[in-house]
């Protein structure tokens, strides 16, 4: 997903301590590339491999280079970076951008902005902000909960009881995520995190009880602003046909993101303590992501024992 | 098939595939029985077993070459008995 010099400027402006010195009309700039650059060779006039799409960062060591320099030769050499269009300049520690850059700025149609951060911190805490913007999310119908550690999100259709089923899970000190509409995003190339939209977040609906506010019942611990999803549960109506694999032999999984998640289907038949079954099920994959899967190692255990016997018979 | 009288149909099934009663063929054994009314259950020598328990199954150490005695009571047990036969004779799609 690609993003706008706005969005990473409005999103990060308490994050980033970060201020518009010059270009406010070109915010609209598209972030091509989710990095930083500091353009310390750049400006010394190395074009090679130089990371035009992404935001250029000047610290202190950038300004003190381009203090050194003569104005003429600043400028020139400051042209040169604007003239490849990059989308937006940051200028660290708070320091106010020369009055050559704002001009370099209207003329190029290139925003400078200002953080009052250093540039390290700075360089650190905006990557996060523009990977976390630009990751792939998503949100879906479904309730997340964590299960000591166990990111589960439980999906099944209205009225099955996924509420009542995370419920249960906090009365047995588990945190609850999100009720109802839970957001995914892909936070790496090995997680999706999970969390809920901020607006519900700590609430949840409960048939014949209304809206709850989740904390004020439960105690803090209840509640997570987000987990790992490690876990889907499916709920469904009890049928004929749950007879599919009983023996957990072979697992499922469902595509998130391009990453195979873990996938159970539970039947739910009247009188079944749900809570416990999920409990349970996180607890098993707690297992499974330790290297023991249950069903394969009795499966090959039976496996030994019937090929000796029937050698020896 | 249901609503039929109630009959007991009894067969003797040898055990053709080389890992014999393991966990998937247990499996498929209790997903067949599910999809009949009648009642199955399943004996080697002194050893008793429902055909919808895994676990039980499991406890007969049905090894290739061993003789389960399978016993439906049901208004279908003719076909619960075909279908579990044609099981047996499929090595459980193993080897």
């Amino acid at each position: 997903m690609e993003i706008t010099v706005r969005t990473f400027y409005e999103e990060g402006k308490e994050l980033l301590q970060l201020g518009i010195e010059a270009g406010e009309a070109f915010l609209d700039n598209p972030i091509s590339e989710i990095s930083l650059n500091r353009p310390g060779l750049a400006l010394a006039g190395f074009y090679q491999y130089f990371a035009q799409k992404r935001i250029q960062v000047i610290g202190l060591a950038e300004s003190s280079y381009l203090k050194s320099m003569t104005s003429t030769e600043r400028s020139r050499q400051l042209a040169l970076m604007f003239k490849k269009k990059i989308p937006a300049l940051v200028v660290t520690r708070n320091r106010r951008a020369p009055k050559d850059l704002c001009a370099l700025s209207t003329r190029y149609r290139i925003p400078v902005l200002r953080s009052g951060m250093i540039t390290g911190h700075f360089m650190n805490e905006a990557t996060l902000l523009i990977e976390r913007l630009t990751a792939p999310s998503m949100r879906l119908h479904g309730t997340m909960v964590d299960i000591m550690g166990v990111g589960v999100l439980i999906e099944g259709p209205p009225g099955i009881g996924k509420s009542e089923a995370a419920l249960a899970l906090i009365e047995r000190g588990h945190s609850l995520v999100a009720d109802d509409i839970t957001v995914l995003r892909k936070d790496s190339d090995r997680a999706i995190v999970a969390s809920s939209v901020e607006v519900t977040r700590y609430h949840m609906e409960i048939r014949g009880l209304g809206i709850i506010h989740v904390p004020s019942l439960f105690g803090v611990a209840s509640m997570r602003r987000d987990t790992k999803l490690d876990l889907i549960v499916r709920l469904k109506r009890a049928s004929v046909d749950d007879e599919n694999d009983r023996s957990g032999l072979t697992p499922s999984f469902r595509e998130v993101f391009g990453l195979s998640v873990p996938l159970l289907t539970l039947p739910v038949a009247a009188g079944r303590d749900l809570a416990h079954v999920i409990e349970v099920a996180a607890r098993n994959q707690k297992l499974k992501d330790l290297g023991h899967d249950a069903a394969k190692e009795l499966d090959e255990k039976l496996i030994a024992m019937l090929t000796r016997k029937r050698q020896t018979r | 098939m249901t609503g039929g009288e109630i009959k007991t149909v009894e067969q003797e099934m040898t055990i053709k595939n080389r890992f014999g009663i393991h966990a998937r063929p247990a499996a498929l054994i209790v997903k067949t029985v599910s999809q009949f009314a009648s009642d199955v259950t399943i004996s080697r020598e002194e050893m008793i077993a429902s055909g919808k328990s895994i676990m039980g199954l499991l406890t007969l150490e049905g090894y290739q070459g061993a003789v389960l005695k399978v016993t439906a009571v049901g208004p279908d047990a003719d076909e619960v008995i075909a279908a579990l036969q044609d099981l047996v004779e499929s090595k459980f799609f193993e080897d």
